[in-house]
């Protein structure tokens, strides 16, 4: 008896491939005896398609049906097969037979009967001379493996012959066989049913082999296997189905007593793997990886069903098919063979930083001499005092303990959240974590280099031109706005001017890459930690970007995330208080600074520059800096509004909004006053938003200079030396002594409660300032005194006074009178042990308040005069351990700070996964290749259009690969054929962008 | 003939251009619109407690008998006192004006070789319940008339202080000059004392580090730390203990004495200082007035000096108390750091009050002097600081106490006079105006319904002229500003 195959075509809406497949199909050399085409539901020609060719059965299925189900139900309007040479063809609507395909198939079935299902050589749809797929196997703990997929066929697999499994499109498989073991799996609906099905033959007794002379073609289309799509959605969601098939697959296949084991694994499993993902840069298969967790594990039907249906038909042991395994080292080796060449694929199209031999250390270098001259004065210093800087808390878990919602011990003490800020200063602290207050000395001694590091970079984004890069870092670091924060101790805005080309560095290529994108957030979170203000500037940024990201919006989204989850407590705080503009007080020590005048801010001056001091200093008349400082600054505003006119317009354009926010946020800044240090109301630092200011300008400037190409360099070294001689008193601030910023003894106390604190780290020291208006400002400090970690704004912009604080004020204020109070048992009740008077500052008042409490103090019997030192005047209160210690109260955050400790962790650690420079997954590479291989048919069916009998489908192709280019971009695992974020987008309109590569990271 | 694709390419750049420019204006007018545009200002106020320490014990201290420096030659810097001054004292409650009676007790005068009579010391506890401190007042006065001194001395008992300036007194040929420190406290007083003449500061070794001990006066011959000053200016500060500062001067005209005072502490630097009266015993024309360093030493005349290191412009203002006699008004320049004296004049005889506006902080005293029949005196008028609220005034014995006042504030003044026996007079002192009100010997009076009071009495006669300024209760116990964080 002649073998008689029933070819069962599988389609939904694939009228796209269904010709290609249906004409290969009429122009096999051995026909099949009988053709049943099943259309799930399309809603395109393929209904109509289908019906013409004239097949024996037509059959209308729903849409929900996957194949393995279309094939069942197309195998049920057969006649039941009465012998083994009885076969059934599957095939999918992009499954394009070679002619003589089905003739092998069908021989190598004839030829050995043990052999129940043969698999043809699957081959790429339109780079026909590359193999898509052939044959399957699993690894010993039951991964799947493709034995040979995205190669180039040179007939190196064609000894091949017995494998484990073969994949569902062009499969042939005896009808009996078909029945005998039900068919596929019902609950692996597209990924692995040939796989599992195939596992079961083999246990069943049967043999699986592939057939290389039988190639069939295939498209991806995801009718049968999975669809090859690199565009997101189609991706996550192969993605899961993946891990949802082999989850279901260990459940199957486990033994019955390792099944519970199983089970609970599943969400463990699930969280470790979220993590692989995110160091994948697969963000969004964290969802899929948790579905199909949660799927495997609770649908005890399906798997029982499987189960049962296994072990009816098994008959041979899972030693049956070791051999046939692929070990996990062989896969290992593979994936890393393949990741090395598609890696080396990618460099080299791309143009490359160049940081040594383009000039980059040279700048740095540059920058780091006129750092360490600017900061002679300071060399040699353990630590800085003066302006807004403070010690660190002198161990890492004690910075540590001052992040999240919880104690703050600043002052009385209280419960509120902790400003972002203090995470950074963690960070910062840990950086030197031998002694964390040695960390500010550090990004003194190295802002100028980390300043001009950074805004180096940032120009790669811009120019390829070294010149133009070591321009740009000049003019960053020459900033006034840099300057006047580094003399006058403000670490928070010195932060923001290191941390700001950065995070236009990686937001500029957030677009292409996860882990630029990641990088972003964290930066984007240290800056608005850093300069609070600066969030509405860069919340309008950010928005701009998701509006224009187009399908990358997913790269933008996420970025103000770790910014919020540090800040929740903090707004939660704020918002109970109902005072939402707080949020944008300056983190960190207040420092007050005067309102400046509008003029002064456009030149980019947050304070004064210093030349009418320096002239009057010596001597010199006739020069009014009022109007030489706005003259010299002119070429670079004419400069960067020139940009407005050339080639670059666009993004020219976007750099001046960024300027314009950033003088906005400046101006802004300069109306508000939030905080106050006791008498002295504090403003928010304009400085931070002329960062930005001076950010968009800079970019502007250089984008600007590059279109006049070999014009540029006069214009630009006029523009930077003549900020040099605006900024020259700035430089010059440490030498002329009109810094505030000093070398410090690492204290704020005095040496006396220094070396009681190191025996009761808690001891109580009531500092007393006289204030300018006659006042006193009295606080608390505990232990070694105060330290920048510590500091909050909850507390500086508090509106309102405690009943704690008001006993406070009345202690205080009777102990600088000539009172009748009885004052020892409030200062035992506070926790005071000693009481120092700072020295007043100018002002009749303060010295007269100032007079007054030393006066009272003196004359209080309770206390003895210890003297003068360095920090004021010092009495002690009784004898030791006269004034009880008063504890750091535990766990004071509770329930909140630990719930929002957990999601700012959750968040930023994501985050920071996310942002690991760690190659790209497997299936990244997977689809890599595949993508490479597509592109190459690509370019080569352009340069053959008109190749014969191809010529139809090439042109249906273009409109294919043309969609799947617009989506490489977006994978970022590409070749560099991509474009940048929303800004460049107009760049490389307007000329080639040299972009660099983040992909390697 | 440009084909259409060269008309596009031009056009395309016609268009950036334009755009570009319109790109240029945006920008340029919303610069330059933010520099023109007064944006509005959001500025939360520090939080702050104002806090009225708890009253306590009130004291003062009257300086003591007059003092000479011994005639023995081996001990010149030995005083002795002279005969007794007569202090009259009282206090009563802040609300309800009932007498309280202070307790007195005794400052060892430890300089003093013959010491008859002893300093005394006023204490006043706080009464039980009372939230206001007791209104404490004392005065002295004696009336010298031995072969060096002769005239009439009256002096406030003071409250002992930690800073405090003297402007008066000399150390030129035949003018004597004893500094007194009295130390009512339980701890010992270290002073210092600074003194500033007409040629500037004084190098004066042995005037630092003063010890005064616990319930003692130190008595010492500013001679000794300044010599051949004529217009010495004193800064008295003092840690640990509080002293109460005073100096007395006395001169001789030839052989026979040229009067005596008793001058009290004038008011801390300030840049607004009143003189509440000032009495002129003879008319001074601008021509009795030899400008320059020596002009005549009874020419009534005002001490300035500036503590700073700024040059001070000097508004002098005199006015007449009962707007009976014509004022002047001048202004002057005056040298940090160097005491300064400024003739006043022409004036006609009466009392004045003097108010001095500077735009550096100043002290200063007025001196007057009085040649009759009946002898040579000369009296200081302090300045004094504003009494707000009520205060009560001690009258010494001596000849016609008249209490001048001044209102500075904004607000006429309906004061009431309650005297501790008599009847209350009743007195209506207008915003910006003075008065004057005839006192009675040895009555304490307790005076209400002001707020802010420039306030001195002066004694005048037959050859005697003396004041006391009448000063709050020192700056420690008023109310003080607290900040919290």
């Amino acid at each position: 008896m002649q073998p008689r195959v029933t070819a069962i075509l599988v389609a939904r809406n694939g009228a796209k491939h269904l010709e290609r497949t249906l004409k290969a199909l009429s122009l096999q050399t051995r026909k099949p005896d009988i053709v049943i085409t099943v259309d799930c539901g399309s809603s395109d020609a393929t209904a109509k398609m289908l019906a013409a060719f004239g097949p024996t059965q037509f059959i209308a299925a729903d849409a929900d049906l996957n194949f393995g189900q279309a094939i069942s139900a197309a195998v049920r309007v057969t006649t039941p097969p009465t012998h083994d040479r009885e076969l059934l063809w599957l095939l999918a609507q992009d499954s394009a037979p070679e002619p003589n395909a089905l003739e092998a198939l069908v021989d190598a079935l004839e030829i050995a009967p043990s052999v129940a299902v043969a698999g043809p050589k699957v081959m790429e749809w339109i780079a026909g001379e590359y193999i898509h797929n052939f044959g399957e196997s699993m690894t010993p703990t039951g991964a799947t493996v493709t034995l040979v997929e995205s190669e180039l066929d040179q007939g190196q697999h064609d000894g091949l012959s017995d494998v484990l499994a073969v994949s569902a499109g062009g499969m042939l498989v005896r009808h009996t066989v078909w029945e005998q073991l039900g068919g596929f799996d019902p609950a692996l609906s597209v990924v692995d049913d040939s796989l599992d099905f195939c596992v079961r033959v083999r246990l069943a007794g049967f043999r699986v082999s592939v057939v290389p002379s039988a190639r069939v073609a295939s498209a991806g289309d995801g009718v049968a296997g999975p669809n090859q799509s690199s565009r997101g959605r189609l991706r996550r969601r192969r993605v899961r189905a993946e891990r949802s098939a082999q989850l279901h697959r260990r459940l199957v296949y486990a033994p019955a007593g390792a099944l519970v084991f199983h089970w609970l694994s599943l969400l463990p499993l699930a969280f470790v793997r979220s993590i692989g993902q995110l160091l994948r840069k697969e963000p969004g298969a964290i969802v899929g990886e948790f579905a199909a967790a949660f799927g495997a594990a609770f649908n005890g039907m399906r798997v029982g069903n499987a189960r049962r249906s296994f072990a009816k038909t098994r008959t041979l042991g899972w030693d049956a098919i070791s051999t046939l395994r692929v070990p996990s080292n062989e896969v290992r080796r593979r994936h890393s063979l393949k990741r090395e060449a598609s890696l080396f694929g990618l460099h080299g199209e791309r143009p490359e930083i160049r940081f040594f031999s383009g000039g980059g250390a040279w700048t740095m270098l540059a920058a780091a001499v006129v750092g360490i001259i600017m900061m002679v004065p300071l060399l040699g210093a353990d630590t800085l005092t003066g302006g807004g800087l403070l010690p660190l808390s002198p161990s890492l878990p004690d910075l540590w303990a001052s992040v999240g919602y919880g104690w703050r011990d600043l002052g009385l003490g209280f419960v509120g959240a902790a400003d972002p800020f203090a995470a950074v200063v963690a960070v910062l602290g840990g950086v030197a974590f031998w002694s964390p207050s040695f960390a500010l000395v550090l990004v003194y001694a190295l802002a100028f280099p980390l300043a001009a590091v950074g805004a180096w970079m940032a120009a790669t984004r811009l120019t390829d031109r070294g010149s133009l890069r070591a321009l740009a870092a000049a003019l960053w670091v020459l900033a006034p706005t840099f300057l006047i924060a580094l003399a006058d101790g403000r670490p928070a805005a010195i932060l923001v001017h290191l941390l700001l080309p950065w995070l236009f560095f990686a937001w500029f290529a957030a677009a292409r890459t996860w882990s630029a994108s990641a990088s972003a957030a964290l930066l984007f979170a240290a800056v608005v930690a850093c300069a609070p203000s600066l969030a509405p500037a860069l919340l309008v940024v950010w928005a701009l970007s998701v509006a224009l990201a187009g399908r990358r919006v997913m790269r933008f989204i996420g970025i103000p995330l770790p910014a919020l989850a540090l800040a929740l407590p903090l707004i939660a705080d704020q918002g109970l208080r109902g005072s939402w503009l707080n949020l944008v007080a300056d983190p960190g020590l207040p420092v007050p600074s005067a309102h400046a005048p509008t003029l002064q801010l456009l030149l980019g001056l947050p304070g004064t520059d210093g030349w009418a001091a320096v002239l009057d200093r010596f001597g010199v008349v006739g020069l009014d800096p009022q109007l030489f400082v706005p003259i010299l600054l002119a070429p670079l505003a004419a400069l960067a509004l020139l940009a407005l006119l050339l080639p670059g317009a666009r993004l020219a354009s976007g750099a001046w909004l960024v300027a314009l926010l950033g003088f906005g946020t400046a101006l802004a800044a300069n109306q508000l006053v939030l905080a106050a240090i006791g008498a002295e109301p504090v403003r928010v630092w304009t400085g931070s938003g002329l960062s930005l200011y001076w950010l968009g300008l800079v970019g502007a400037l250089v984008i600007g200079l590059r279109s006049l190409h070999r014009f540029a360099s006069t214009p630009g070294v006029v523009a930077a030396l003549a900020l040099t001689v605006v900024v020259l008193p700035l430089v010059a601030s440490l030498h002329l002594g009109t810094a505030a910023v000093r070398e410090g003894t690492g204290q704020t106390q005095p040496a006396f409660v220094a070396a009681e604190a190191q025996i009761d780290d808690r001891v109580g020291t009531l500092q007393l300032v006289p204030q300018a208006d006659g006042g006193l400002l009295a606080t608390i400090e505990r232990g070694a005194g105060a330290t920048l970690n510590q500091q909050s704004t909850v507390d500086s912009t508090d509106q309102t006074l405690s009943a704690r604080e008001k006993a406070l004020a009345e202690l205080a204020g009777n102990l600088a009178s000539r009172s009748g109070l009885e004052t020892s048992a409030d200062l035992a009740e506070f926790g005071i042990r000693f009481i120092v008077l700072q020295p007043a500052g100018p002002g009749v008042e303060a010295a007269d308040t100032a007079l007054r409490t030393e006066t009272a103090l003196d004359g209080n019997a309770a206390l003895a005069p210890v003297g003068d030192t360095e920090f004021g005047r010092l009495w002690q209160f009784g004898e030791t351990d006269a004034a009880a210690s008063t504890p750091l109260p535990a766990r004071a955050g509770g329930v909140f700070g630990l719930v929002t400790l957990l999601i700012a962790l959750a968040v930023v650690g994501s985050a920071v996964l996310l942002s690991l420079p760690i190659g790209a997954g497997r299936e990244a590479v997977r689809q890599a290749n595949r993508d490479a291989i597509r592109r190459a048919a690509r370019a080569d069916a352009k340069q053959k259009p008109k190749r014969a009998r191809r010529t139809k489908v090439v042109s249906d192709l273009e409109a294919d690969l043309e969609a799947d280019l617009a989506i490489d971009r977006e994978t970022g695992v590409g070749t560099g054929l991509e474009s940048d974020d929303g800004f460049s987008d107009d760049a490389a309109v307007a000329e080639p962008e040299p972009v660099e590569d983040d992909n390697a990271r | 003939m440009p084909d259409r694709s060269q008309l596009a390419r031009i056009g395309g750049r016609a268009g950036r251009g334009v755009l570009g420019l319109v790109g240029i204006a945006v920008v340029v007018a919303t610069l330059g619109a933010a520099t023109l545009v007064t944006l509005p200002t959001l500025e939360r106020d520090p939080q702050s407690s104002e806090i009225k320490p708890l009253p306590s014990e009130q004291q003062r201290v009257c300086p003591g008998p007059l003092l000479t420096l011994a005639e023995d030659s081996t001990q010149a810097q030995a005083a002795s006192s002279v005969g007794a001054a007569s202090a009259v004292y009282g206090a009563v409650d802040a609300r309800s004006f009932e007498q309280i009676r202070p307790q007195v007790t005794e400052i060892t005068a430890v300089d003093d070789s013959n010491s008859r009579q002893p300093p005394l010391l006023l204490t006043v506890p706080v009464q039980n319940g009372a939230s206001l401190p007791p209104l404490v007042a004392g005065s002295q006065s004696q009336v010298a008339a031995t072969d060096t001194i002769g005239g009439l001395a009256v002096a406030a008992c003071a409250e002992a202080v930690s800073d405090s300036w003297i402007v008066g007194g000399s150390t030129d040929i035949g003018r004597t000059s004893l500094l007194l420190l009295s130390n009512p406290t339980t701890v010992l007083a270290t002073v210092d004392v600074t003194v500033s003449g007409e040629s500037g500061l004084v190098d004066a070794p042995g005037s630092t580090g003063i010890l005064v001990q616990p319930g003692e006066q130190r008595v010492i011959s500013l001679a000794g730390l300044a010599p051949n000053v004529k217009s010495p200016v004193l800064h008295v500060q003092s840690r640990g203990g509080q002293v109460a500062a005073s100096l007395e001067q006395s001169s001789i005209r030839g052989i026979e004495p040229g009067g005596v005072e008793i001058i009290g502490t004038t008011a801390t630097p300030a840049t607004n200082q009143i003189i509440a009266g000032v009495r002129v015993m003879a008319a001074v024309s601008e021509e009795t007035v030899t400008t320059g360093e020596g002009f005549n030493a009874d020419t009534p005349s005002i001490r300035v000096f500036v503590p700073g290191s700024v040059a001070a412009t000097v508004q002098i203002g005199v006015t007449s108390d009962d707007g009976t006699v014509e004022g002047t008004s001048t202004q002057v320049e005056v040298e940090p750091g160097i005491a300064t004296e400024i003739p006043l004049a022409p004036l006609a005889v009466g009392s004045f009050s003097v108010q001095l506006r500077s735009d550096e902080p100043i002290v200063a005293a007025a001196r007057t002097a009085v040649d009759s029949a009946g002898g040579k005196d000369f009296g200081w008028f302090s300045a004094s600081a504003p009494l707000e609220g009520s205060f009560a005034v001690a009258v010494a014995d001596g000849p016609s106490p008249t209490l001048h006042l001044v209102n500075s504030g904004a607000a006429d003044a309906s004061l009431t006079l309650t005297p501790s026996a008599g009847t209350p007079v009743d007195l209506e002192v207008g915003a910006g105006a003075s008065a004057t009100v005839p006192l009675a010997n040895g009555v304490v009076y307790a005076v209400s319904g002001g707020s802010q009071l420039w306030a001195l009495v002066d004694y005048s006669g037959d050859g005697v002229l003396s004041s006391f300024a009448l000063n709050p209760p020192g700056p420690l116990a008023s109310s003080i500003r607290v900040y919290t964080h």
